[in-house]
């Protein structure tokens, strides 16, 4: 029995880091009184008598798989509906042999160990798994091909864990981590955006996520779903400026804001561009690219909507005063005038919002453009105009 | 930003090569037209500068080149590449194929949650906050989805990855432009 005591050691020690979360799970459902170590003892009892072969096909998978994910995700099924088979199938199996029973303490103080460990370092545990691993593997090598189903087992795990030190140690770690980080968006969502899996109290919840993953594909597909979202919108938080939201609505709204603001800016300096080659002076020919509103400096959502308002109107100034402007300048700027706009270059612009801009900002109606965002470069870069109620303001600068 | 120093050449080189070509068409063109033409140049050339990895320009090109008055700017510009626009709508219709696919999970997870739901009882107020949250977000996805060319057909993983790559080349095409305008300025 010795070396199938340490074959069920190396295989405890295994399943211990995907069992401490299942653990946490199924004593709720099936035996919300019982304590890990009855739960151990019933599923050691159980597990030798119960049929590995039945096991082994869903194992093979995870040996031709390389990614992390679909490896995780096949343990947690099939631990978790082993478990509960076994549980279904019941206790019965006492199964106290003298071996046994000293096999369950030694697996208990182990559970105990694996439990105050469970959260933080799986790191020096895994490496006891890699161990237990590589000395199991020796082992199954003598003993050739597993014709023993718990031989084939067991090259089942050692192959998993042997992706997970080939894929360096991804596996254990996005593992729990995830949970965990599945457990805290889960919580976050629920505190900003509501959770999917409704729950009474936070800790159940969490609870109830993990087991819901294990149950239904469909909360699986959710939460791998959500998972990825998450990763993307924190890589996105670190382009975006001004990304120090939580919020997934508002980060959002940052996202939207800065690539209409972007989009703008690659418009404008196309418009830009034209000024080199136009006859007239460079700053007026980019007169008519600039009537647009942006938000340089994450001027926010209020800006992002007074954008979409005033767009189409600019839109259409912009090219009747390009169409103007190829005939003649003095009619284009005509017409400017007689919409109570003007041109001026970007210095000037700058230093009166600068002067006025607190004091006037509820009563300015509209529109500072700045195309170049770091400032005055250069003065025919771009060209400001301004459009405003107040009179004062209206037909200067010409 | 260095890291996209190769981008950013890669950029140029396609815009310039690009330019030369649109410029030996028409000699007198209106502000305008030149604006569209400078700006669709730069547009394709940053998309291409992606060689049909990402789905934003993918679609970009591919709609220039629906367009007909676009479409010889596109051919001149992209040159010998004719397949990309033939990889673009077979790569459409995948998209589409999978959207809805994915649109059936999703449906089917509603109304598993809709049904979860009704069976806990969840806090009155969190349940419309919740709503609320959701509501906000899904019509700011859709405005993320009008922004980012060929958005529509993305579900929310790849439109948010889309939008990852889409600001990058958005900001390498500032800063190339922005720099070659100040380049010829300086000159003159």
């Amino acid at each position: 029995m010795q070396p199938c005591s340490r074959e069920m050691q190396a295989m405890n020690s295994l399943l211990n880091p995907t069992l401490q979360d299942q653990q946490i799970q199924t004593p709720p459902l099936d035996h919300p009184t019982s304590s890990h170590d009855d739960f151990l003892e019933q599923m050691l009892s159980t597990l030798p008598s119960c049929s590995w072969s039945d096991l082994k096909s869903p194992w093979d998978p995870p040996k031709s798989d390389e990614t992390d994910n679909n490896v995780g995700f096949h343990y947690d099924e099939i631990l978790a509906s082993k478990l509960r088979h076994h549980q279904i199938n019941g206790g019965d199996g006492g199964g106290s042999s003298p071996a046994a029973a000293a096999m369950k303490i030694m697996m208990q103080q182990q559970m105990m160990l694996t439990m105050g460990v469970s959260t933080g370092a799986t790191g020096s545990h895994h490496q006891n798994d890699v161990v237990d691993c590589s000395s199991f593997k020796s082992l199954n090598q003598q003993g050739g091909e597993g014709s023993n189903s718990m031989q084939a087992l067991f090259n089942g795990f050692s192959a998993g864990s042997l992706h997970e030190t080939n894929q360096s140690h991804h596996f254990h770690h996005p593992q729990t981590p995830n949970f965990g980080a599945t457990a805290r968006t889960v919580m976050n969502q629920s505190q900003a955006s509501g959770s999917t899996t409704p729950a009474p109290a936070q800790p159940k919840q969490r609870v109830r996520a993990r087991r819901g993953q294990a149950t239904d594909p469909h909360s699986i597909a959710e939460r791998l779903r959500r998972e990825r979202i998450a990763e993307r919108m924190k890589a996105l938080q670190e382009l975006v400026p001004n990304a120090n939201k939580t919020d997934k609505a508002s980060m959002l709204d940052e996202i939207i804001d800065y690539v209409k603001f972007l989009q703008l800016q690659v418009k404008v300096l196309s418009m830009s561009r034209l000024g080199g080659a136009a006859a007239v002076a460079p700053l007026v020919a980019e007169g008519g690219g600039g009537r647009v509103q942006t938000t340089a400096n994450g001027g926010g959502s209020s800006g992002g909507n007074q954008t979409s308002g005033n767009n189409d109107s600019v839109a259409v100034t912009e090219h009747q005063v390009a169409k103007l402007m190829e005939e003649d300048m003095g009619s284009a700027m005509q017409y400017l005038q007689g919409k109570g706009l003007c041109l001026m270059p970007i210095s000037l612009a700058t230093a009166i919002s600068t002067s006025t801009c607190h004091s006037r900002n509820p009563m300015m109606k509209g529109a500072l453009l700045q195309s170049n965002g770091e400032g005055p470069s250069s003065p025919s870069m771009s060209v400001l105009t301004v459009q405003s109620a107040t009179p004062t303001m209206g037909n200067g600068g010409l | 930003m260095c890291p996209h120093t190769s981008l950013k050449q890669q950029f140029l080189k396609k815009w310039i090569m690009g330019l030369q070509r649109c410029s030996f068409s028409k000699k007198n063109m209106s502000i305008l037209e030149r604006k569209k033409t400078i700006k669709l140049s730069a547009d394709i050339a940053m998309a291409s500068a992606r060689n049909g990895t990402t789905r934003w320009s993918r679609a970009l090109i591919s709609n220039a080149s629906k367009d007909g008055s676009d479409n010889r700017l596109v051919q001149q510009i992209l040159g010998p590449d004719s397949n990309t626009p033939a990889v673009a709508t077979t790569t459409n219709k995948a998209r589409t194929r999978r959207a809805s696919v994915c649109k059936k999970i999703v449906k089917r997870s509603h109304q598993i949650r809709r049904r979860r739901r009704k069976c806990v009882a969840a806090a009155p107020v969190k349940a419309v906050t919740s709503s609320i949250s959701k509501h906000l977000v899904r019509k700011r996805t859709q405005v993320l989805k009008t922004l980012i060319p060929g958005g529509e057909f993305m579900d929310e993983i790849c439109l948010i990855e889309e939008t990852l790559d889409y600001i990058t080349s958005l900001r390498v095409q500032v800063d190339v432009m922005r720099s070659v305008a100040s380049a010829c300025f300086s000159q003159s």
